[in-house]
């Protein structure tokens, strides 16, 4: 079952049109990674999926109910972490942990379990003062724990590692990982690592359009190119091989890239083979995230 | 009603932790005593000034104080209580919008109707509170240095300000859902009195408009009629009423 749907996704800020018909599919029990520039309106997707701004036209579905703006109802199967999280300074964050429990309507018990287990996932278990005087990393981290609270079914974070120190951030993407079977997650980050080691899927955002969406490994495999990677161990052979081969290029200290676009890869191993070149690694180039984020956000 | 008792309950969590209860407590309290205080201490202050006054050929009749003019004071002053009460509340939702911390309530599921249902009941609990126990703290002093009695019409002048306060707060509310700063709303709900008020001079607007239930000296004197204030009393209640009933949709399609 999809557990988020949009269709058709429009939304304007004066006479800047920033979603220009976004359609999204999220599966159940996926981690989506939502990529795009700055400004590309991820951030404003997000906020039309919980009905904080109104869509000028397009449909949004949530676990099969449809999200209507100004209307909060979706909103209980969802879990959100906004880029910069406010959360009522006076309090501190187990009573802010209760008092978010008591609004959704929770059983007692299960706030206290929750916001203990999840005020501990954090790093917050210990901290007995007021929000006041939190850090952003602090409140990213609050953020996280609020979020998870009721046990969401779509978990939607936005940025959620981007005030986090090395291992912060680690302990935040494990959490995300974590919480997979239960839950689906949501996140949009400019992180490229981040992405590559935790999401299962992935949505380009450009130009107001999804213009790439679907599995990691499907999106790698068609982007992957027809490049071989060679490096050699003797300084001569790699100019015996860029004499015979006119489309090889050489990339590095005895590092050749070959194209297969431009003549079968086979034809540079038996020339290596025939001359007995010793070889030091040959590989297959594998597109990056940054390859591909250059590719299709930037081009 | 459980998730709306909880939301009103961090209400009055931040009344108290930003220190915004106690100041209105103290105020109201000080006014209280402050009412038959300068009644009581009037004879001597007449005394004192008669007598400058008799070197330069005036003279003063002997004043006889009695618990009317310690309500005429509490009349005089409940105007200063009403305005702080104002100037402290009148950012319960606008503060909420600009640090964004609804965002988070809403987003996980809390009705956006209930947030102003829970603002008007915490403004008016507040307001209850504090004037009545002001109104008590002036009946009670009353009570023990002259005689209550010789006042017109005390509980209905007393109820029709209670009623004005409550109308005050409707305006407070509506402006603050249409408007995302605070001065705004102070500016409005400032504007929208003083223009009644100056209005009232002319008898016909008097005779309709809220502005007429602060006027409780004239009802204390006997020197106004209970049932001129029925038609202001009747019109302060249907617009409060109209005034809350439309702020739930405006605020529904708000954008935060
Ligand atoms: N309330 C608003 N009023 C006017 N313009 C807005 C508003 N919110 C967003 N925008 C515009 O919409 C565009 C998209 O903004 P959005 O915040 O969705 O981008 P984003 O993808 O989240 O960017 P970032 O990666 O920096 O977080 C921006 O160009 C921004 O200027
Ligand atoms: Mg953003």
């Amino acid at each position: 079952m999809d557990m988020l749907k949009i269709s058709n996704l429009h939304k304007h800020f004066g006479t800047k049109e920033v979603l220009k018909g976004v359609n999204l599919t999220i599966p159940e029990h996926s981690i989506y990674g939502f990529i795009g520039k700055n400004g590309a309106g991820k951030t404003t997707t997000m906020k039309t999926i919980l009905g904080i701004l109104k869509a000028d036209e397009g449909e949004i579905i949530v676990n099969g109910k449809k999200a209507e703006y100004g209307e909060t109802a979706t909103n209980r199967f969802i879990g959100y972490l906004p880029d910069v999280p406010e959360f009522y300074s006076f309090m501190t964050p187990k009573e802010y942990l209760r008092f978010c429990g008591e609004i959704t309507g929770m059983k007692k018990a299960d706030i206290e379990s929750n916001s203990k287990r999840l005020l501990d996932m954090v790093g917050l278990g210990s901290e007995k003062h007021r929000i006041k005087g939190f850090s952003r990393g602090m409140k990213q981290r609050l953020g996280i724990a609020q979020a998870l609270l009721n046990s969401p079914k779509l978990l939607i974070c936005d940025e959620p590692t981007s005030a986090l120190d090395p291992v912060g951030r680690k302990e935040i993407l494990d959490i995300l990982l974590n919480v997979k079977d239960q839950t689906t997650v949501l996140f949009s980050t400019h992180i490229l690592s981040d992405v590559e080691r935790i999401c299962t899927d992935i949505a380009f955002l450009k130009d107001g359009v999804v213009s790439t969406q679907g599995k990691l490994s499907d999106i790698k495999t068609k982007y992957r190119s027809d490049e071989y990677l060679f490096e050699m161990a003797e300084e001569a052979d790699v100019r015996r091989l860029l004499e015979r081969f006119k489309n090889i290029k050489q990339t590095g200290n005895n590092q050749l890239i070959f194209n297969e676009k431009e003549g079968s890869v086979f034809e540079v191993l038996s020339f290596i083979t025939d001359n007995r070149i010793p070889l030091v690694k040959m590989e297959r180039v594998e597109p990056t995230l940054e390859s591909l984020f250059l590719e299709v956000v930037e081009s | 009603m459980k998730t709306l008792m909880s939301f009103i309950k961090k209400e009055f969590l931040e009344q108290v932790r930003t220190s915004k209860i106690i100041i209105l407590f103290i105020i109201f309290v000080i006014l209280g005593i402050m009412n038959p205080a300068v009644a009581k201490l009037t004879p001597a202050l007449m005394k004192y000034m008669s007598e400058e006054l008799a070197q330069s050929g005036i003279t003063i009749n002997e004043v006889t104080i009695t618990a009317l003019d310690s309500w005429v004071q509490f009349y005089k002053n409940i105007p200063m209580g009403l305005l702080v009460f104002i100037l402290i509340e009148s950012s319960i939702l606008t503060r909420e919008y600009q640090s964004g911390t609804l965002i988070l309530s809403l987003t996980k599921g809390f009705e956006r109707y209930k947030v102003i249902i829970a603002k008007t009941v915490v403004l008016c609990i507040l307001w209850t509170v504090l004037y009545f126990m002001c109104f008590g703290i002036t009946y009670g002093y009353n009570a023990y240095f002259w005689d209550n009695s010789v006042a017109h019409n005390l509980v209905f002048s007393v109820m029709c300000y209670y009623i004005f306060g409550l109308w005050i707060i409707s305006l407070m509310i509506l402006f603050s859902v249409m408007s995302n700063a605070n001065t705004i709303v102070l500016a409005e709900t400032g504007l929208v009195v003083f223009l009644l008020y100056l209005l009232s001079m002319i008898k016909k607007v008097k005779e309709v408009s809220p502005t007429t239930l602060m006027d409780g000296t004239s009802l204390v004197y006997g020197l106004s009629k209970a049932k001129e204030y029925n038609i202001p009393l009747a019109v302060a209640i249907l617009t409060l009423a109209a005034c809350l009933c439309g702020s739930i949709p405006i605020f529904n399609k708000k954008q935060l």
